[in-house]
């Protein structure tokens, strides 16, 4: 692992040229087809990658979270509530979704983070299955079982242009993808400047770091709120595009699920990692849903997890091998700017 | 009044006694050497201090201050910083990133201009970098700046251990066998090291097994057996002390 990069300028692997088309590709990519099916594909893997970059966040600082799907149900529960059963529009309770499940990310993580390691893993796993019950037989406010049906959001009018939510997906297309760039935007930054080299320095040895003078709790408990806030929000969104909210959306084995997606994707690069894990994944399962043998995506999804750490033992996903693969075609990228070098005598 | 004050300083883990009612003073601006044999109780007392245990009685006062029952991140704001006596790394990082690390706490910006990386905190981290950079030309590891941290040969860990330690600021540096599996002109320059470090105003405590090393820059010595302290004073008459020649060498039985 490679503690931030924070104190010089980093040049990306892959050139911005690159990174530009294929974020220009994506954001026309509604002009080429309107498939219903095949938009919400990308849609719901984007807001998978959301949930997986918030896993990826508090894996920097040393913390294996498999309950980050009960975020997403919070988000999403909080939502539903909020407009099915309290009259509220959309967009507000989308906000109020995210801000509740980051509340609670902070209480719990008070809670939980004091327990490390493996222990934290199995807290979590816990908090998840807390939630599902809860959500399971708080009927008044949940309706148990059955679940909520909720409504499209409202449209929106942007100047003279109407955003109809209710016509057609290509708004939740272009939705998510402000959704998605917005996160990633936020966990990236966090990631390249000084709090991600934190965060690493507590993941690698936390006795040294807090010998140092950082706080473990303190940056511990930030990555969980910001990763708990933003997976709330994209549970919101999933929920509010299912048009239905029930326990069972989004139990262990979606928790899981992240954590394969994070796998798959690499953990070398916040946003890189995530989207290509996600967006993978989560395509293979819908293929795989159409496949006539039962749970054949538990076990797909298994043997691909153990064959990539069997080849892949250090944890990095497609998106390192990618870039190794890069260099090795194209060169290394240019030399590290040494910052104040010439207000330097050499001797 | 001292900087440093232990006062009636017990630990025990489980029925085994580690430290049998210590009372230590450093005063500021010393290099105090701490000795005794194996298992005398010296680590645990840097242990204690800088926050790793508590003591199961007795407190420990900083510039009037008690820090007993502080965590070790906020003893190390109040500036005492310690070494490590074996070679504990950040993995993976390089020495740079290491240095950078540990110089989170000269930075006044907040994590909030540095997310948004503001004028104010690039400025500042820019001056930082000057600053580890400089340090590792201290410790005369400026070569190995971007070598991976776990790459450099024993000694050279050693001296990124107190460069780490420097970068955090500290008025008091706890050191743990600064010299252990150095050769004669590696220890030489720490021993310059930390004799300038002293000089520029932090006060020194200094474990150290090599006594030709210790007695060269120690301005006082206490020598520790079985928990106990046994003797406080002037390197030089320490080192005559039948009770310090007994504790070293054991007692002539014929």
């Amino acid at each position: 692992m490679i503690i931030g990069r924070y104190y010089i300028d980093h040049k990306s692997v892959v050139p911005k040229i690159v990174i530009g088309a294929l974020i220009a590709l994506v954001a026309i990519f509604p002009l080429f087809t309107t498939n219903m099916v095949t938009l919400s594909i990308i849609i719901l893997s984007g807001i998978w990658a959301i949930a997986v970059m918030g896993f990826l966040l508090i894996l920097r600082t040393g913390q294996f979270s498999l309950g980050q799907a009960a975020f997403m149900a919070i988000g999403g529960y909080v939502s539903a509530i909020l407009t099915v059963k309290m009259g509220m529009s959309y967009w507000p309770s989308f906000v109020a979704a995210g801000i509740i499940s980051g509340v609670i990310a902070f209480i719990i993580g008070i809670v939980v983070l004091r327990a490390g390691g493996i222990y934290f893993s199995i807290i979590t796993i816990a908090f998840g299955e807390i939630v599902r019950i809860v959500a399971m037989n708080w009927e008044s406010v949940t309706q148990g079982a059955s679940g909520i049906l909720t409504h499209a959001p409202e449209s929106l009018t942007v100047g003279n242009l109407e955003i109809n939510f209710a016509a057609s997906v290509v708004p939740y297309y272009y939705f998510m993808l402000l959704l998605v760039t917005v996160s990633a935007l936020f966990y990236w930054q966090i990631d390249r400047t000084r709090i991600g080299g934190t965060f690493r320095s507590v993941a690698a040895n936390p006795v040294l770091a807090e010998h140092l003078g950082i706080n473990l709790m303190k940056h511990r408990l930030i990555a969980f709120t910001v990763a708990g806030l933003f997976t709330g929000l994209a549970g919101a969104y999933y929920v509010t595009f299912l048009s239905v909210m029930n326990p069972l959306i989004f139990d262990l084995w979606k928790s899981v699920q992240i954590m394969m997606m994070t796998i798959v994707g690499g953990m070398g690069s916040i946003v890189g990692g995530p989207i290509i894990g996600a967006t993978l994944l989560y395509t293979l399962g819908i293929y795989l849903s159409r496949v006539p043998i039962p749970n054949i995506q538990y076990l797909v999804f298994g043997g691909v997890v153990v064959l990539l750490l069997l080849v892949l033992p250090k944890g990095t996903g497609l998106v390192d091998q990618w870039g190794k693969l890069w260099r090795r075609v194209f060169g290394e990228p240019e030399d590290f700017q040494m910052p104040g070098e010439e207000g330097m005598d050499e001797e | 009044m001292p900087l440093l004050e232990l006062k009636g300083i017990i630990k025990f883990f489980g029925k085994l006694a580690a430290l049998e009612n210590i009372d230590l003073q450093v005063n500021k601006g010393e290099i105090l050497g701490i000795v005794g044999p194996n298992g005398s109780g010296k680590t645990t007392l840097i242990n204690l201090i800088s926050g790793y245990y508590r003591p199961t009685r007795g407190t420990i006062y900083f510039d009037g201050r008690k820090i007993s029952g502080l965590r070790p991140d906020q003893i190390a704001r109040l500036g005492i910083v310690r070494t490590f006596q074996s070679n504990v790394l950040f993995e993976g990082a390089s020495v740079i990133e290491s240095m950078m690390i540990s110089s989170r706490l000269q930075y006044k910006t907040n994590e909030w201009q540095a997310f948004w990386e503001t004028k104010a905190y690039k400025d500042e981290h820019e001056k930082i970098v000057g600053n580890a950079l400089n340090t590792l030309r201290f410790v005369n590891i400026f070569n190995e700046t971007f070598r991976p941290a776990a790459a450099l040969p024993h000694g050279f860990q050693r001296m990124l251990g107190i460069g780490v330690a420097l970068a955090a600021n500290p008025s008091v540096l706890l050191i743990d066998e600064p010299t252990t599996g150095m050769n004669h002109e590696e220890a030489m320059g720490v021993v310059e090291n930390i004799r300038e470090i002293n000089k520029q105003g932090v006060t020194v405590v200094l474990i150290e097994h090599n006594m030709r090393v210790l007695l060269n820059i120690a301005t006082r010595v206490i020598v520790l057996n079985f928990g106990n302290k046994i003797a406080d004073g002037d390197p030089h008459e320490m080192m005559s002390k039948p009770e310090v020649v007994e504790a070293y060498l054991g007692t002539e039985t014929l």
